[in-house]
């Protein structure tokens, strides 16, 4: 019987947070300009430069995360800390590997909901999701929805390394 | 002072509410209280249909309160014998019952309408004109609310319909101002390429006739900041106010706001008249040169990149212009500044007759919206805001309150302080709304909320209301006054009306409700 995974710490989680939080944005912001997406009168005619950024947002996260998670369950904030992301282990078995798909199509939705906490109006939505840190699993709204948890010993870096 | 508020809260108990579940009818025209914005096309803002005097205001009581659907509202009413119609943000246009606040239909619009309501004919059909601030100009049947048709400019990208259009000889004149101006406030936008201006639609089709730029040269690329981003001039020079009309030389004429980037222009905080058949500019006449300012300076300690440097005073026209006869029989063209000074100059030349500074101004500072005469006494009346903002520099100490001016001389007549009922950093007291005139009184309403009258001959207040309070609306609506801004009170026959609550700027109060006053009869 393999040994339960030990869990990410809080404060080594809100520390790889804090770093996507600031390199994702940093780069769409520096994409959003190179591209002018934003700087014509034009542009704001209308929506589209909505859909704009956005898209750029999405790239941005794929460019700084998409390798690692795809290797190893790690955005650049985790790696940088020591923290994967696995599929919730039922009883017994060891931490597996997270598919990818659900990676990005459900956990890195919960991304841009960090942000809103500047708005007064849906402050709920992030604090729903961040409470739960503090539940004994510290398994947030985010892994949840995912199937995922967090924890320090990287199982991919032991198979693949 | 305290005796005056008491009377008006006593007066706002005896509001009664009206059963609005009655069937509605169709609105009349047989009578029309304004045919502009200025109430008449010179702007003069003088009501000549009214019966408030100086020796019955004491008798105005609150006769009903509409809730309107936003705390900024924006519009003018328009009134005729029977019917008020107001525009409402997000919910549209609504024809009141005169006597009762009931609506008698609603036209919907989820927009934000910014203008007042003009009536006008096509044929022998009633009609309604009225601007939506980003969408452009409407047109819509009066008696029913059905939509006619829907013009917007198309060679500019980002039009601001912020101002009141004029109707004359079936065309419509629209005053054309910029988003640009708060676009800027993001350091990724390229500022700035759009020029203010004024179009010519086809009142029966709304078909562009012609289309006058206040900057005729196209915006090149003058530089660029954080490598990336493209910085373009010149720009700006919009008008914010409505125009006013001389139909015997057919001239349309309007002031202008500051340039948005550099190089700036001869055009910016300018008065202009041009041709109303054709848009050819005739003259114009610059007050303040190398005036370029955006919203972004408002963020001074950022340092922001679309700030332009040398950085302006802002001192817009903003307020519409006026055409005003004085004794001599002199015709004057009269435009009011946000450097708190008040202009006079020949209609035909653009030559300066006398400018008088009454106010120490400022970007928030000097005559805001309008001004208003009253030709028989011949006086002007140029209400200054003189509100402090953002720890700019502003020469002087404030003087906001209502100025009475010769209007042949532009020299003071007398002056009404306003003192603040609170401290500056929470409220402002100057103020900014348009006033209106009639027989012997003048209305103006202030930006902490007293809708006041003053005797036109010597500025003594004779009736105070204060509308910081919650009101019981027909409408059913959660309905509370705020701040007095934008277009001002009106007055028609025995009655004042009001829109009360203007947030729009910052420490302004903002408010969602229609006020109705009527004069009390003598015997009651």
């Amino acid at each position: 019987m393999s040994s339960p995974p030990i869990l990410a710490g809080r404060l080594r989680r809100l520390c790889a947070c804090s770093i996507d939080a600031i390199v994702v944005p940093g780069l769409t912001l520096m994409l959003v300009m190179v591209t002018g997406v934003v700087e014509d009168a034009a542009d704001y005619a209308t929506n589209a430069w909505i859909l704009w950024v956005l898209l750029l947002a999405v790239v941005s996260y794929l460019i700084v995360n998409g390798f690692w998670l795809y290797r190893s369950g790690q955005t650049l904030g985790k790696k940088l800390l020591g923290i994967a992301i696995v599929s919730n282990p039922t009883s017994g078995t060891s931490p597996s590997v997270a598919p990818f798909w659900r990676l990005i199509c459900i956990r890195a939705l919960f991304f841009p909901v960090l942000f809103v906490v500047f708005v007064p109006t849906f402050m709920i939505l992030p604090l729903l999701d961040q409470l739960l840190i503090f539940t004994k699993k510290r398994r947030c709204l985010h892994d949840l929805a995912a199937g995922t948890m967090v924890i320090r010993n990287n199982p991919y870096q032991e198979q693949g390394e | 002072m305290t005796r005056i508020l008491l009377i008006a809260l006593c007066m706002q108990a005896s509001l009664v509410v009206a059963d609005c579940t009655a069937t509605h009818s169709a609105p009349h025209f047989n009578t029309v209280y304004s045919q502009a914005w200025g109430l008449d096309l010179r702007n003069t803002r003088y009501q000549e249909h009214s019966v408030l005097t100086a020796s019955n205001v004491d008798r105005l009581q609150l006769k009903w309160v509409y809730g309107l659907n936003t705390t900024t509202p924006r519009s003018y009413p328009l009134v005729t014998q029977d019917t008020i119609f107001i525009g409402d943000a997000a919910h549209g246009v609504v024809a009141l019952d005169r006597e009762t606040g009931c609506e008698r239909w609603t036209y919907p619009h989820d927009g934000y309408i910014s203008s007042a309501i003009l009536h006008a004919k096509i044929a022998s059909r009633d009609i309604l004109i009225f601007n939506d601030r980003v969408r452009g100009v409407y047109a819509i049947d009066a008696k029913t609310g059905e939509f006619i048709w829907h013009a917007q400019l198309e060679e500019e990208p980002l039009p601001w319909y912020s101002a009141t259009p004029l109707i004359h000889n079936n065309r419509v004149y629209v005053p054309l101002a910029s988003q640009e101006v708060g676009l800027a406030i993001n350091p990724l936008y390229g500022c700035c390429t759009t020029s203010g201006g004024i179009a010519a639609f086809d009142l029966a089709t709304g078909q562009q006739l012609w289309h006058f730029r206040t900057i005729r040269e196209p915006a090149v690329a003058t530089g660029a900041h954080w490598f990336f981003v493209q910085e373009y001039g010149p720009s700006g020079a919009p008008v914010w106010g409505s125009p006013s009309f001389d139909p015997a030389h057919h001239l349309l004429y309007f002031g202008t706001g500051q340039n948005y980037s550099h190089p700036t222009t001869d055009t910016s905080d300018a008065l202009f008249a041009i041709d109303g058949t054709t848009g050819e500019p005739v003259w114009k006449r610059q007050f303040t040169s190398n005036d370029a300012y955006t919203a972004a300076c408002n963020l001074m300690a950022l340092n922001h990149p679309n700030c332009p440097k040398p950085t302006g005073p802002d001192v817009d026209f903003g307020a519409p212009t006026m055409l005003v006869d004085t004794h001599s029989g002199q015709r004057l063209l009269i435009g009011g500044q946000k450097s708190g000074e008040v202009h006079a100059v020949n209609p035909m030349t653009g030559d300066l007759v006398w400018t008088q500074r009454i106010g120490r101004g400022g970007i928030l500072g000097g005559v805001h919206w309008g001004l208003a005469a009253n030709e028989k006494l011949g006086l002007l009346f140029a209400p200054i805001s003189d509100k402090a903002v953002l720890d700019f520099p502003s020469p002087g100490d404030p003087a906001p309150g209502l100025y009475a001016m010769d209007i042949e001389t532009g020299k003071q007549r007398w002056h009404y302080a306003r003192l603040s009922r609170c401290k500056e950093s929470v409220c402002a007291y100057g103020l900014s709304a348009a006033p209106i005139a009639t027989n012997d009184i003048v209305v103006t309403g202030s930006m902490d909320g007293y809708l006041e009258i003053l005797n036109a001959k010597d500025g003594q207040r004779l009736w105070v209301y204060d509308a910081w309070q919650d009101f019981q609306a027909v409408n059913d609506k959660p309905t509370s006054g705020g701040a007095f801004g934008s277009h001002g009170p009106m007055v028609a026959d025995d009655l004042l009306i009001v829109t009360a609550g203007y947030g729009y700027v910052g420490a302004q109060r903002g408010g969602n409700a229609l006020l109705v006053f009527q004069l009390r009869d003598r015997h009651e």
